[in-house]
């Protein structure tokens, strides 16, 4: 069933931010699939049918959390840093100077790396190492959203997110692949 | 003139994903495309996060399963180990 392999993956992952072990978190994906082929005939599309797995999927894992006694508050999954800025505030004028909040150095233009460069297998293995690092559920947002290519929406239905704590979710991921990015295309282009 | 015609870069870093999801409201998308015209930094920023969305978007499910490569070197440790 080639859903089940597509969204396996990220079933098992999600399932594994509310519950305590690998192997519980697959008993967890299991369940939801039962879940999902019982209710299937009460499926009303109202939502997309892989939002409406993983609603089935996130109920079941949280259900299995509090089982556990294993309080993951909002913060553990979504990382402490959701108010830090972008970019490092040291690369803009401070408050006081002139041009308050304009560049001081221009950024890295990496606009004039070849492609074949830039694009090759390093640089997503980079990528992918970089997505490991983030805190679990503002590495699920990017995954779902710019490696799977879901849409805001379905991505706040699927987690259960309000729609600022997605975008901002998916704002600082980016965020940091980019600054993994730039890391990584620095050492490429001195190469 | 309003406020957003005064946006710094600064606040512009904030605002890239928000614009390349085309999520802004349109005054808000209006004043960070006339920043981006007037300004080289800001430009490059949009470039670098354009390719991070289109590079993330070439990872297939290789790149990202931590947890199977987990599982497989604890099934190699408890093989080392022996029954």
């Amino acid at each position: 069933m080639a859903l089940v392999d597509t969204l396996g993956p990220s079933m098992r992952r999600v399932a594994r931010m509310y519950v305590s072990t690998d192997a519980v978190a697959d008993e967890v994906v299991q369940d939801a699939w039962v879940g999902v082929l019982r209710g299937l005939d009460g499926f009303q599309g109202r939502s997309s049918l892989r939002t409406w797995i993983f609603r089935i999927l996130v109920n079941i894992a949280k259900t299995q959390g509090q089982r556990e006694a294993r309080s993951v508050p909002f913060a553990s999954l979504a990382g402490d840093d959701l108010g830090q800025p972008a970019w490092d505030p040291s690369a803009f004028r401070g408050p006081e100077e002139e041009l308050a909040g304009h560049w001081i150095s221009l950024p890295f233009d990496w606009r004039g790396l070849p492609e074949e460069r830039a694009g090759g297998a390093e640089t997503l293995r980079a990528i992918g190492a970089a997505i490991e690092t983030l805190p679990p559920m503002q590495a699920e947002v990017i995954r779902l959203r710019d490696v799977l290519g879901w849409t805001s929406e379905e991505v706040r239905n699927a987690l259960d997110l309000t729609e600022t704590n997605q975008r901002v979710l998916l704002h600082r991921a980016r965020a940091k692949v980019r600054r993994a990015l730039e890391d990584h295309l620095r050492i490429v282009s001195e190469a | 003139m309003s406020v957003t015609d005064e946006l710094a870069c600064s606040e512009i870093v904030e605002l890239v994903n928000g614009y390349l999801d085309g999520e802004l409201p349109e005054d808000l998308r209006a004043a960070v495309e006339a920043h981006m015209a007037r300004c080289d930094g800001c430009d490059a920023v949009l470039a670098q996060f354009r390719a991070t969305v289109r590079l993330t978007g070439a990872l297939t499910e290789e790149h990202l399963t931590p947890a199977q490569r987990d599982t497989l070197r604890e099934a190699f440790r408890g093989w080392r180990a022996g029954p």
